[in-house]
């Protein structure tokens, strides 16, 4: 694996010229925020601002979230790690944004960490690959080996409890939810304006944080999210609350790999599953 | 008193819910328990309907649409059935009970078959008992 200071040499490197020689207007990376630890999402527009780019483990903060915020043609280079790369794919999929416009750096690497505890996050909270699905330019070598283990092995637990015990599980960490709407600002997936939370008719939730809410809010959105969701984990550490989000998002993942036989963002020309429906699918799927 | 579960039934206007004018039209006897609404088609089912359904206290929910390859649009219960299939798990993995939710395709020509689902479905619910797990209390569904 390449070291990670290389990485950050190699982005910097690549940013720059991308940047003088016009190819790109703004790229999408990582700076310092108040300490080492924790860095800023940041969106560097002039070869003098590359000097503030970095990257280390703690730069977790999956970027594809802001690539739908730019207007329609803005070329954009940005740095995605395996899991944000599937993001990009998927948002190519759904044609929010075109490869074209796009100048993809990827970032090969294992051992990424979360800003709030230190501790290791692939094999936990994403879906535990290591080389970028997409990418023009690769800022280290290729990965060969990830590591052993499937990204849904965390849900063994909750997968082996009864019904009541599940429930009694979730309707404790949804209690918790303050609304803040944080995971929601995290999800490269959550593009929708506006939201239906934000809607007042119908209003699915009152404004303030009720347990029914609370309950329509993450249902509706990991339904929203199903077939969609690249688990890359960053619902789960952007909550205040530390809710795992992500599992709830994992499950469904699973669920529906294992029904519709494919994963979000592996591959550009894949249909998202919610539109690839035909006479093939089977009503075991109903059972 | 005996429990009598309170089904929200939503079926498609051209299959289902014409199966069910049918039943009624032939005089057969099913249970009443089946509150019906009828969508234009299976594919308009927003699932938030469904767990709305079950916070407003329903005790299962029965959707009813045309057989896969018999849509009226062509493809809506095509789309309706992967929906529907990922409610199911949804529900399933909150730890509702997934044999409160079902899914069938009833032609127009089915009332018999309505009919029988309507029984059997309002007999599995009685054995299950009242839907707890997501129904908010009666003072606060005011609210919503
Ligand atoms: S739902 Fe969470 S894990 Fe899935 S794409 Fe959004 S932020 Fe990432
Ligand atoms: S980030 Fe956490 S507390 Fe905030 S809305 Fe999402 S789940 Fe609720």
């Amino acid at each position: 694996m390449t070291n990670i200071k290389q990485i950050e040499e190699n982005l910097k490197r690549e940013a720059k010229r991308l940047l003088e020689s016009k190819e790109v207007s703004v790229v999408l990376a990582y700076a310092r925020g108040y300490d080492e630890h924790h860095p800023l999402p940041y969106a560097a527009r002039t070869a003098g601002e590359v000097g503030n780019l970095i990257f280390n483990e703690y730069c977790t903060y999956n970027l594809a979230r802001y690539l739908t915020k730019y207007p329609p043609k803005t070329k954009i280079a940005i740095a995605v790690k395996a899991a944000d790369s599937r993001a990009v794919v998927q948002l190519i999929q759904e044609e929010k944004v075109k490869k074209e416009d796009l100048v993809i750096l990827g970032i090969p690497f294992i051992g990424m960490k979360d800003p709030k505890t230190g501790e290791e996050i692939d094999q936990k909270t994403t879906c535990h690959m290591a080389n970028p699905v997409l990418y023009d330019i690769l800022l280290g070598e290729e990965i060969r080996d990830a590591g052993a283990g499937s990204p849904y092995d965390v849900l063994a637990e909750l997968e082996a409890m009864d019904q009541a015990a599940r429930w009694s599980f979730w309707e404790k960490e949804f209690s918790k939810c303050i609304r803040c709407f944080a995971c929601r600002k995290a999800c490269p997936m959550c593009y929708c304006d506006p939201c239906f939370m934000d809607a007042s008719r119908p209003r699915w939730a009152d404004k303030s944080p009720t347990a029914d809410g609370n309950l329509m809010y993450h249902l509706t959105r990991f339904y929203h999210l199903a077939g969609r969701c690249i688990d890359c984990g960053e619902c789960s550490r952007a909550c205040p609350m530390d809710i795992p989000l992500h599992l709830f998002h994992k499950k469904m993942a699973k669920e529906c790999e294992t029904m519709f036989g494919q994963a979000a963002g592996m591959k550009i020309d894949d249909k998202p599953v919610m539109v690839n429906y035909g006479n093939q699918d089977s009503d075991e799927m109903l059972k | 008193m005996d429990f009598e579960p309170k089904i929200l039934g939503i079926a498609c206007n051209w299959c289902t819910y014409t199966g069910a004018d049918l039943a009624g039209t032939t005089r057969l006897k099913y249970p009443q328990n089946v509150r019906t609404v009828r969508v234009m088609c299976s594919s308009r089912i927003n699932p938030s309907f469904i767990i709305r359904a079950f916070q407003l206290g329903a005790d299962g929910v029965l959707v009813g649409g045309c057989h896969p390859g018999d849509c009226h649009y062509g493809t809506g219960n095509l789309y309706a059935r992967r929906k529907l299939a990922i409610t199911k798990k949804i529900l399933e993995f909150a730890g509702m009970d997934q044999k409160r939710f079902r899914v069938e395709w009833i032609s127009a020509s089915e009332g018999n078959k309505y009919a029988e689902i309507v029984e059997e479905f309002t007999r599995d619910l009685k054995a299950l008992g009242p839907q707890n797990t997501f129904r908010i209390e009666k003072d606060s569904r005011e609210r919503i």
